[in-house]
């Protein structure tokens, strides 16, 4: 119960990033691009979030600059996909390699340090009580006490939902994503609502980088991502891109890790926790197609 | 889905204007990343030209600057065939690196587990464990996008993450070695290590075997029947279906022999290099693969020199570092780089004039 309770305690906090960048890559996804490339924003943005916090001492400035800097690498990132017809896959994995590389080159050229930047004295994202949640027994602290930008999070989940489906821009961004041609026929200028997208899913995983650098670990360091722009990649893929679901896998793939560092030495291995984000997405795909399948009568092959 | 309409393309390079002009588009990617590197390189206060210089001298001055280059070839250049091959089925496979893995392991545990075992038989078992580990583990991505349509892309890409993280388990928990704080397998017999070609460079026989790996994946595609099926459902899967040719069949043998060629990369990498299973021991094999398949517009000969441009990269960068400050993640900048302009449309970058006319 005190393993769970702690878990629990945890997974609100560290789902953060796995939300804000599964968020992201939904917009992508229903804007007609599979963003591979979330895991570059994300560094970017937990980067960006490090240094200008460092300099003005002020997270929030922290934020947006994640947000800048997520933005900053989707744009050329989506620009390539939309006007020079790369592969969104490839151009992906590219992204992630490039943006490493680079920020592995120039931190120690630039800052003298090699893999981790820790500035003394570094301001971190403030904790947030929610007045009467607080108090609530066992509750209270699963829900309350984190940083803003967790909350934020979550208020963008029916925010999202709302846009997509309830407004005109959201109607066009869908469209623009689900047929080229007939958004083109509509007088959607497809390729810039694809864009758009792309930005979006930019800034929003430049964000969640930033919550993670200056908002539960305190420091910048270049592994720190760790494949969770590929889990936030499952989560919407887990969630079939619609808002709800997505932020439910979000949330669950962060139970995951949040439990996995806290059932160290207790007999379950670690690394069979932390494989499981990514098998649940093959499941997922597989029993999704085999009923689809089934419903169309027959067997497609191939 | 927008996916699917692009693997074509990844299959079947748009190609543009004549000889000479298709083979300058070839090098765009590569040009592409040198200038990229050039520009991080002043942007750090450094001459691009001297750094390029010292990198080729640190690459390829002298026999053991040479084999350590040749040693840093080999597993790209596998897991850049694995990759090329499953491209020019249009199969659209990035789960090199997790077949590489289980390849690894599997040739590890035989050679560990089997010590004392004639020499020959040692090898030929770690091998053929090896390959049928690799072949198993993209056979399953495979049946799926073949009997259920299920997004290939997604499934192998996230199916490397399973591997890495599932071979982690395994040497951490039951094969750790005894007495190693370190996440590794016991040492193999040595009558499973492959010997050195360039001793005393780190180059093990195995860059051999993927030469013959290279001219084997030519012949295959250039005069036998199976090649002709795979390349030809590669870039018109309606006329290949139309022949005769099972579109079914041509994926799942795609995926088990672009899986058992990257399950032999990692046996090389265990019996050449190692000597033993090291949790997370590949730098991104498979997507340095994928980079190789590309610049090397997935052909034989391409893949070889790309994997070599690769490796000189690599084995350039990691002496460069060690006496001068310039770090080696100037190979992933270049590496990256090359991804994203492989894929352009090479169609739409053409001048105006040119595309009219062409």
């Amino acid at each position: 119960m005190e393993v769970l309770h702690n878990t629990l305690v945890a997974t609100a906090l560290v789902s953060t990033p796995l939300l804000l960048a599964a968020m992201g890559g939904l917009i992508n996804r229903q804007g007609g691009i599979v963003n591979i490339g979330l895991e570059a924003n994300m560094l970017a943005g937990a980067l960006a979030a490090v240094l200008v916090t460092w300099q003005t001492g002020n997270p929030f400035l922290g934020v947006l600059a994640a947000a800048l800097a997520g933005t900053v690498i989707a744009l050329p990132f989506s620009l390539v996909i939309t006007r020079l017809g790369a592969n969104e896959i490839i151009a992906g994995l590219g992204l992630n390699v490039l943006v490493a590389g680079l920020i592995g080159y120039l931190l120690p050229v630039a800052l003298g340090v090699y893999g981790t930047f820790r500035p003394a004295g570094l301001q971190r994202l403030p904790r947030i009580d929610i007045p009467f949640v607080h108090d609530i027994p066992w509750i209270g602290p699963i829900l309350s006490g984190k940083d803003p930008v967790t909350y934020l999070a979550w208020l963008l989940v029916p925010l999202i939902a709302a846009f997509l489906y309830r407004t005109t821009p959201g109607l066009r961004l869908r469209a623009a994503g689900s047929d080229l041609e007939a958004a083109r026929a509509a007088g959607i200028s497809a390729h810039r609502w694809r864009d758009l997208s792309t930005v979006l899913a930019g800034a929003l995983a430049g964000i969640g980088g930033a919550q993670l650098s200056i908002g539960i670990v305190g420091l910048f360091g270049v592994g720190m991502i760790a494949g969770r722009g590929f889990i936030a990649l499952a989560a919407f893929y887990f969630g079939a891109a619609r808002p709800w679901p997505t932020a439910a896998a979000a949330l669950l793939f962060g139970f995951f890790d949040a439990a996995q560092v806290r059932l160290q030495g207790q007999g379950i291995p670690v690394q069979l926790v932390q494989l499981l984000p990514y098998l649940v997405v093959v499941v997922t795909l597989t029993v999704v197609a085999i009923t689809r399948a089934r419903r169309e009568g027959g067997v497609a092959v191939a | 889905m927008s996916v699917h309409a692009s693997a074509e393309r990844v299959a079947r390079p748009r190609v543009v204007g004549g000889h000479l002009e298709r083979t300058l588009w070839t090098l765009v990617p590569f040009g592409a990343a040198l200038l990229a590197g050039a520009l991080v390189l002043l942007l750090s206060g450094r001459d691009p030209l001297v750094t390029y210089a010292l990198l080729v001298e640190q690459a390829f001055g002298g026999h053991i600057a040479i084999g350590n280059t040749l040693a840093q070839t080999t597993p790209v250049l596998f897991t850049g065939l694995a990759t090329a091959l499953a491209f020019r089925a249009g199969v659209f496979n990035v789960g090199v690196e997790g077949s590489l893995y289980l390849g690894a392991f599997a040739a590890a545990w035989v050679g560990f587990t089997f010590v004392g075992a004639p020499g020959p038989l040692l090898l030929l078992g770690a091998f053929g464990t090896a390959g049928l580990a690799g072949a198993a583990w993209s056979f399953l991505p495979g049946l799926l996008r073949a009997r259920w349509r299920v997004d290939e892309v997604v499934t192998t890409l996230m199916l490397n993450f399973v591997a890495i993280n599932l071979t982690s388990y395994l040497v951490n928990g039951p094969f750790l070695a005894v007495g190693t704080a370190n996440s590794m397998s016991p040492l193999v017999d040595p009558a499973a290590r492959l010997g050195s070609l360039i001793p005393p460079s780190q180059v093990s026989i195995g860059f051999v075997l993927a030469l013959g790996m290279a001219l084997g994946f030519g012949v295959v595609f250039g005069f036998t029947a199976l090649g002709y099926e795979l390349r030809v459902s590669g870039t018109s899967p309606r006329f290949a279906a139309a022949s005769g040719i099972s579109i079914f069949r041509v994926i799942v043998v795609a995926m088990l022999i672009s899986g058992l060629i990257a399950g032999i990369a990692g046996a090389v990498q265990v019996l050449g290099v190692n000597g033993r299973f090291i949790d997370r021991f590949s730098p991104g094999y498979g997507f340095t693969g994928i980079a190789a398949a590309l610049l090397g517009r997935n052909t034989a000969l391409g893949c070889v020199l790309a994997a070599l441009f690769f490796g000189a990269l690599s084995n350039g960068s990691a002496m460069m570092q060690l006496f001068t400050d310039i770090p080696l993640d100037l190979v992933n900048v270049l590496s990256g780089t090359v991804m994203i302009f492989a894929v352009l449309d090479v169609a739409r970058l053409r001048p105006r004039r040119l595309r009219e006319a062409g």
